[in-house]
């Protein structure tokens, strides 16, 4: 990370309001690919204003839109989500969908840009939060599964319908045995309840923490197919 | 402070020659790191109530403040001023302190209260050593537990082992062996005492000061000289030994015990805290609303002294703080439980 300058290099944002924003870094930092980026935190509009990427990393949904909007951040990052690639993790998963269910009492605010309908914390409690092993597509060695550790995690409720040209794709599933009772699903294994890890477009989403494991391959996923991959 | 800690590698692996760069100490400083494989190996198989999930939390809640509430209504206020958790309890610190008695355990049905109002993750006190405290917080749903000073111990000798619960534990540390005493019990989280109920700071400086000073002492050790430190602050020598690797300690760390203003919060956030805990300082203030947004913005922008000018203007009187010396009323709860 010298002072070498490289016009290729593309500038990726963490959102460094409130929440595990370092632990994407490090992760980041490992890729093979780290040196065509640049890596960030972001804490005001000059510092959104630089990037080319953005991750909204883990922490709790309301206090990262109040700080955004305390911070003027709250428009400029929905002006950036709809051009920009964005990748949010559990509360930024939360950020990045349509509409939100079990939210804050009076409301709270989103930013858009996925096509689905989330529940916040879907297993209820800590005392549900848990860590398993998961079916993974389009990873780098995909055969090897991922474990996922879901922290008060969110459910997919629901993909809207969505337009030919941004098709949501699944990424990464759950087996149905390991939804949560009140979810029961268990005759329908490809509802969206599975659904841990969705791609639409340039815009990425996980309901749990790869940032928190040391195998960087949903990094390498989002550095690769929504980063690098459309200069 | 030296703003030129490196940021530790997460994983177990030898870390790599990559080039860190120089980061500012504090939240963000820092990736806590993935939990030590010695105890999430004895951890249930069914993924639920991993060291990874409990510690998981805790990072979760970084760069945040954490609010004492004893009402619905109070987590309400403290979840619109943007709190990432409130702590659930009858009674704050400084109140604890003025009234006396014994302290306990607050009544489940209040924080049942409390849990239902709020979307944010909600914490409960149990006393020291006190695990069917525990076991009651636990069966009712809490999503972390502070086993405290600030409530009245009630063993004298012995802290909760508190691995074999599903639900993670924060526990209050004055020194890094006291730190990883705590967490070789099962604590997936460690805040510093500080002095609660005294809105003064001074204490929950002397504390992280004296963890973050061993830290840098134990990273440039040869295990030689670990074993015999080791010895002498009574800490479990694998869990320095890794805490020496890392240069932080191997959980999240939050200041509290005495934090009033936006400025005492950046405070400990330079001085290398992941976030911060703030007590009786909202709720006994003059505005606790707009006291409590303060305080967040000020754990966020910690290094901005532009904006913490901001934050700190007009927010009315701040509690009344106490001198902590033999006369303290109350008595100096930070010595509870070693």
């Amino acid at each position: 990370m010298t002072g070498f300058t490289d016009d290729r290099r593309k500038v990726i944002g963490i959102l460094a309001l409130q929440g595990a924003f370092a632990e994407h870094r490090t992760a980041l930092e490992k890729l093979s690919c780290h040196r065509r980026l640049e890596v960030i935190l972001v804490k005001t509009i000059e510092d959104l204003s630089r990037c080319d990427a953005l991750i909204i990393p883990g922490g709790e949904s309301t206090t990262i839109a109040l700080l955004a909007r305390i911070s003027g951040l709250l428009d400029p990052l929905r002006q950036f989500v709809k051009v920009k690639p964005v990748w949010g993790t559990c509360a930024g998963a939360i950020l990045l969908s349509q509409v939100v269910e079990n939210g804050k009492k009076g409301g709270q605010e989103l930013l858009g840009g996925m096509d689905i309908t989330i529940a916040r914390n879907g297993w209820g409690s800590q005392l549900e939060s848990f860590e398993a092993e998961l079916d993974v597509q389009g990873l780098n060695d995909p055969k090897r599964p991922f474990k996922g550790i879901f922290i008060r995690a969110p459910v997919v409720l629901k993909l809207h319908q969505s337009s030919e040209d941004h098709p949501i794709q699944v990424i990464a599933q759950l087996a149905s045995e390991l939804l949560p009772p009140s979810f029961d699903s268990s005759d329908h294994s490809d509802e969206p309840k599975n659904f841990v890890a969705l791609r639409q477009g340039l815009h990425f989403l996980t309901t749990f923490h790869p940032e928190l494991t040391d195998d960087n391959r949903f990094h390498d996923y989002f550095v690769r197919e929504c980063v690098l991959g459309r200069s | 402070m030296s703003p030129d800690m490196s940021t530790p590698a997460t994983s177990t692996a030898a870390p790599a020659a990559l080039p860190t760069p120089p980061v500012p100490q504090g939240v963000g400083s820092a990736a806590a790191p993935t939990p030590l494989p010695l105890r999430s190996a004895k951890d249930s198989s069914n993924g639920i109530g991993t060291f990874g999930v409990k510690s998981g939390l805790a990072q979760m809640l970084k760069g945040g403040v954490i609010m004492d509430v004893i009402n619905p209504e109070q987590a309400r206020i403290a979840e619109e001023a943007g709190a990432c958790a409130v702590m659930a309890l009858e009674r704050v610190p400084a109140d604890i302190r003025r009234e006396g008695g014994v302290a306990r355990m607050s009544d489940p049905d209040m924080i049942k209260q409390i849990v239902a109002a709020v979307t944010i993750p909600v914490m409960a006190k149990a006393r020291i050593g006190h695990f069917v405290e525990a076991q009651i917080l636990q069966a009712i749903g809490v999503d972390y537990i502070d086993e405290s000073e600030v409530l009245t111990p009630a063993d004298d000798q012995y802290h909760i082992n508190k691995h074999g619960f599903k639900v993670p534990f924060v526990c209050g540390a004055r020194d890094l062996g006291e730190a990883l005493r705590r967490i070789s019990e099962g604590a997936a989280m460690i805040r510093t005492k500080g002095e609660a109920g005294t809105g003064n700071v001074v204490e929950a400086v002397r504390h992280q000061r004296a963890v973050m000073s061993q830290i840098r002492r134990a990273s440039v050790m040869d295990d030689e000289e670990l074993y015999a430190f080791a010895k002498e602050i009574q800490a479990p020598f694998h869990l320095l030994k890794e805490t020496a690797r890392l240069k932080r300690l191997p959980v999240v760390n939050f200041a509290a015990g005495g934090v009033a203003t936006p400025a005492d919060a950046a405070l400990m956030m330079q001085l290398g805290c992941d976030g911060v805990f703030v007590g009786s300082g909202i709720f006994h203030s003059g505005d606790p609303a707009k006291r409590a947004r303060a305080i967040v913005q000020s754990v966020t922008h910690y290094q901005n002294p532009k904006l913490l000018a901001e934050v700190s203007e007009n927010l009315g009187p701040a509690m009344v703080g106490l001198t902590i010396d033999d006369n303290l009323k109350g008595g100096q709860f930070a010595s509870r439980g070693k």
